[in-house]
């Protein structure tokens, strides 16, 4: 599989990812993600699974849009950016029985040899009831991914624990369980706030993980109290 | 406990090293990863004022912080903390003088430092309806200060404005005076967008930060559907 020439640049807060194409090479891109490219470079929107699978995955609330994009004829470079400021991570697939788990929101980009598993059973419970989803990645070949903030890479020896909100990916020689740790929770304390359930994801065994600096529930929180109300104001 | 500032200016995230049996508080949520054997704790420091506010129910903002306490149990560990928002974080070493800080500003500190929420020096709704409210720090050890974009200290010495949204964190050797910028009425402040400012006098420092979260939050939330 030939690799994907690639550059990241501005890190860690405003990463922006910049794939290099060779004459006729494909990328797999998250819809929406690109945001410059050359001219010749040919988009086509590749919905996993088909039309319906893609519908049912979006109705529950489980939805990946992928394109690809090729350079015709000659070589190509694309642009891409992440929704949220942050920071890109590259990580490369060896083809052997390894995966590599990463969060849906994080996924920016794979080179066509990997797949992207969103029917992912393994990783049921991380989230509390939102859109977001674990995807497994496999087979040979790049992929990229991205976070909320700058990535710190952890290398697991023994045990780790992660709050859910701020994975971002690892390696799947990990194994991992999901707890609530009490002593986390602010549900007993009667306030009602997005996330705070004190979520955590025990890491075992050996392996790197992927945490990100910042957590999208603490902005929504944030928010929240200026959100217009319904009643008269 | 040793404290590694990691990432800085625009993503800053703090990795503290505990000794065994060694605790440090932080706003709770902020955590987010941390050895497995660090037992965590986590409850509500509530103001004095009733003021405006009131109740429990209230979406984090009102007078009251939420703090975790994170225990290294039997062995030394370590806790990445994590801000809200994008942007700085500052070690400030307390060591018996008081800081007065802003409530969002806030990240972490040593059991040894003291956080009081008996600040009544100013008070103001923002047009949300929420308020600003703030802490008073004393004692020893290390405090960790967070920012909504970069972080800057001002030595003041003599007089100096600040708009209130903008302060991070000010030492109490400082007086202070709310009021209106200079030379405005109530209406061209409105407008123009300027809240309340704080002018400080006398000798000490400053810190700032270069974004408001107040006027983020009014200009981000007032688009979003209703609640």
């Amino acid at each position: 599989m030939n690799k994907i020439a690639f550059e990241i640049e501005h890190q860690p807060a405003y990463a922006s990812l910049i794939l290099n194409l060779q004459a006729n090479q494909t990328a797999i891109v998250e819809a929406g993600a690109m945001a410059a490219m050359d001219a010749h470079i040919q988009m086509k929107s590749k919905m996993k699974g088909g039309l319906m699978q893609s519908l049912g995955r979006m109705l529950a609330g489980e939805s990946l849009f992928l394109s690809e994009f090729t350079a015709v004829g000659k070589p190509g470079q694309l642009y891409l950016s992440p929704g949220v400021p942050g920071d890109v991570q590259h990580y490369y697939l060896d083809g052997g029985r390894n995966s590599l788990i990463v969060q849906s929101g994080g996924f920016v980009a794979a080179s066509p040899g990997v797949t992207l598993n969103t029917q992912f059973q393994g990783a049921k419970g991380f989230f509390s009831g939102e859109s977001l989803f674990m995807i497994q990645a496999s087979g040979q070949g790049d992929i990229w991914f991205s976070s909320y903030g700058a990535i710190l890479e952890i290398p697991v020896e023994n045990e780790f624990v992660v709050d859910t909100g701020y994975i971002v990916a690892f390696e799947d020689s990990l194994t991992y369980s999901v707890e609530m740790i009490s002593g986390l929770s602010m549900r007993g304390l009667g306030v009602a706030i997005f996330g705070g359930e004190g979520l955590v994801c025990r890491f075992r065994g050996s392996g790197r993980l992927w945490v990100q600096s910042r957590e999208l529930f603490n902005l929504l929180n944030f928010l929240n109290p200026f959100r217009p109300t319904k009643s008269s104001d | 406990m040793e404290i590694q500032l990691l990432q800085q200016p625009d993503s800053a995230i703090a990795k503290v090293l505990l000794e065994r049996d060694e605790e440090i508080v932080a706003e709770a949520g902020s955590m987010v990863a941390m050895s497995s054997h660090i037992g965590a704790n986590t409850t509500l420091k509530q103001g004095k004022g009733g003021g405006l506010l009131g109740g429990l129910k209230r979406m984090l903002g009102g007078e009251s912080l939420f703090l975790s306490v994170y225990r290294a149990l039997s062995k030394p560990g370590e806790v990445y903390l994590a801000p809200d928002f994008m942007g700085d974080i500052v070690v400030y070493p307390m060591a018996g003088q008081e800081l007065v800080v802003q409530s969002g500003s806030y990240l972490a500190s040593a059991p040894s430092v003291h956080i009081d929420l008996g600040f009544l020096g100013f008070k103001q709704a923002l047009l949300s309806g929420e308020s600003l409210f703030w802490l008073t720090i004393s004692g020893y050890g290390e405090l960790l200060l967070s920012s909504f974009g970069a972080i800057y200290a001002v030595e003041v010495d003599g007089e100096y404005i600040v708009d209130t949204g903008h302060i991070v964190a000010f030492e109490r050797s400082l007086t202070f005076d709310t009021g209106k910028p200079p030379g405005s009425n109530w209406l061209s402040a409105f407008l123009g967008g300027e809240g309340f400012i704080c002018r400080f006098k006398g000798r000490g420092t400053v810190y700032c930060q270069t974004h408001n979260p107040g006027a983020f939050g009014q200009l981000v939330g007032s688009k979003l559907p209703p609640r």
